[in-house]
């Protein structure tokens, strides 16, 4: 049972207008904007998450619940702030250079910020550039994308761009296998959204 | 026996001399495989590798001119070179900002199938008299994706029903209309229609069920009939791992299944031919995401064995890449498919 079983079932149910009505209420009521995100709408992420896994929710289920969260998190955001409330990590997630695919990324992205991270999104067609941009803005991790097995390659050429620093990178996408990581030297590896958020916990060294 | 007749001989359940192949590829990779064989046209590396490709049919588009970059559904594209190659893909979509059904219909100007000529389709097959052809078929939420955007399309399946129902109406009637006027125009030669959708993620279906009962499988029974009618045979390709839509599909009447991602969670070789052999003729499999364009001669070469041992066993496959080769693939491996489909196909159909 979630502390907030309305707040919670909102967000797995995808029910944006509800989520924001609830989380705006708490804000206004001046309540625990802290206990909200991590004892209702983290957990109800988690649930989504794992229920996606198991092939129990599809593509469209995830996408609603994650915009619910995202619409929670832009109220309760300014107020986490103010609390002292820090983000787990920060952890940038693109598509790689060559690769204008998305949805798989995006649903990553999701994923992580239900999760508690600060997740920034480089976008699609990223080259390196852009991900050392994103290390030098902080991010700790990097969650690189690829469709196709034509740009899939690249994957290869940003660890090695980041082989001798600590910035963490995990990939995933349709062609990506956990044989191929451990041949180019990624940290990590997942093979769906959610995985990726166990994925980049393990990797950072933060529990569950 | 000609490829025609090899693959009316697999898809009627009758002995073949061999496995039938097919080809599918990148632009890319087949120049990257006419240059390797030192052949100047596809036509003379079909009969090089005696390859039993399916000749495809279209009509020409005759409708309002349109931008370089756009389509007939006032989609744009960009072209995006990934290095080896490049990949035409969606950057625009038409209907992303509408959000209720009335808006698209006082805005939207659907293609109209006025819009093609078909009168050049004959030609097309001049000289493919002993090839498969395909023509007609549908694959509307391809399109629907375009026009709404991926992540709005599968939202839309939750929120707005109405705007998938209305949209799909229109795509598939398009579609039905169009497969019409081809079989009209090639009457008992159209061997293959392509009534196709893309259900399936690496790990599973992408949508439910549920969704796919109510938005899909009624329209695309249209489509399977009216192919039916036509004396072709229904060509499904679906990517990803869709093991559980497969009962839908089969009582739908699909005849084909491509492109058997066997890697994908639900798609094992060996499951599928006890559970759907009977009911399907496999075409694919052979991996394009890792063994075509990673692994060694070998590994293709034994992979090519197990597809005709597993998913050929008693007949009921055509061997053919389980999606376009991908420029990254080395041409040694795309000769080494077909020699080796030569050397196995021994079929006991």
């Amino acid at each position: 049972m979630a502390k907030n079983q309305a707040l919670f079932d909102a967000i797995c149910h995808g029910n944006r207008p509800e989520t924001v009505e609830i989380v705006g209420g708490i804000v206004a009521d001046g309540g625990d904007a802290v206990e909200a995100l991590m004892d209702s709408m983290i957990p109800a992420m988690r649930q989504i998450g794992d229920q996606f896994a198991r092939n129990e929710v599809y593509v469209p289920e995830m996408l609603i619940a994650a915009r619910a969260m995202q619409a929670g998190l832009d109220i309760l955001d300014p107020v986490l702030s103010t609390a002292g409330h820090e983000p787990i990590a920060k952890v940038a997630v693109g598509t790689v250079r060559g690769d204008l695919h998305d949805i798989g990324k995006n649903m990553v992205a999701m994923m992580l910020r239900g999760a508690g991270f600060e997740v920034v999104d480089l976008g699609v067609d990223c080259d390196l550039e852009k991900w050392q941009q994103a290390v030098d803005d902080g991010s700790q991790a990097l969650c690189c994308s690829a469709l196709l097995t034509t740009t899939m390659p690249y994957m290869e050429t940003i660890v090695e761009h980041f082989r001798s620093s600590e910035t963490k990178i995990i990939i995933g996408g349709a062609p990506i296998t956990e044989a191929f990581a451990q041949k180019i030297g990624a940290d990590g590896f997942s093979e769906d959204a959610n995985g990726a958020v166990s994925a980049v916990e393990a990797c950072l060294g933060i529990s569950a | 026996m000609t490829p025609l007749e090899r693959w009316l001989a697999v898809l009627n359940r009758q002995k073949t001399d061999r496995v039938p192949t097919d080809y599918w590829a990148t632009q890319e990779a087949s120049l990257n495989l006419r240059r390797h064989l030192g052949l100047e046209t596809m036509r003379a590396v079909f009969e090089h590798l005696e390859i039993d490709c399916v000749v495809s049919v279209a009509p020409r588009y005759t409708g309002p001119t349109l931008a370089a970059d756009a389509d007939a559904f006032g989609c744009r594209y960009q072209t995006v070179d990934y290095g080896t190659g490049h990949y035409r893909e969606c950057v625009h979509n038409p209907l992303a900002g509408y959000d209720n059904l009335d808006a698209i219909k006082a805005d939207y100007t659907w293609p109209s199938p006025d819009w093609y000529d078909y009168g050049g389709i004959e030609a097309q097959i001049e000289g493919w008299e002993d090839y498969p052809v395909r023509g007609g078929g549908s694959e509307p939420f391809l399109i629907y994706k375009n026009l709404r955007g991926q992540q709005q399309a599968f939202i839309d399946l939750i929120e707005n029903p109405d705007i998938v129902h209305y949209c799909l109406d229109r795509l598939f009637g398009l579609a039905y209309a169009n497969s019409s006027r081809i079989y009209e125009t090639l009457p008992g030669r159209v061997n293959l229609s392509y009534v196709a959708e893309d259900m399936g993620s690496q790990t599973g279906l992408m949508m439910s069920l549920a969704h796919i009962r109510e938005f899909l499988l009624p329209r695309m029974k249209r489509a399977v009939d009216l192919a039916h009618e036509a004396g072709a045979f229904v060509f499904h390709h679906n990517d990803g791992g869709i093991r559980d839509v497969l009962p839908d599909l089969i009582d739908l009447g699909i005849d084909v299944l491509n492109p058997i991602q066997w890697r994908c969670k639900g798609m094992e070789r060996e499951a599928l031919k006890r559970d759907f052999g009977g009911d399907l003729v496999f075409h694919g499999a052979v991996d394009n995401q890792q063994t075509l364009a990673f692994g060694t001669v070998e590994e293709v070469r034994a992979e090519v064995r197990d597809h005709i041992e597993i998913l050929g066993a008693g007949g009921g496959y055509i061997l053919a890449p389980c999606h376009n080769i991908q420029a990254v693939s080395p041409p040694e491996n795309i000769v080494a498919l077909y020699e080796a489909a030569r050397e196995f196909a021994a079929t006991s159909a």
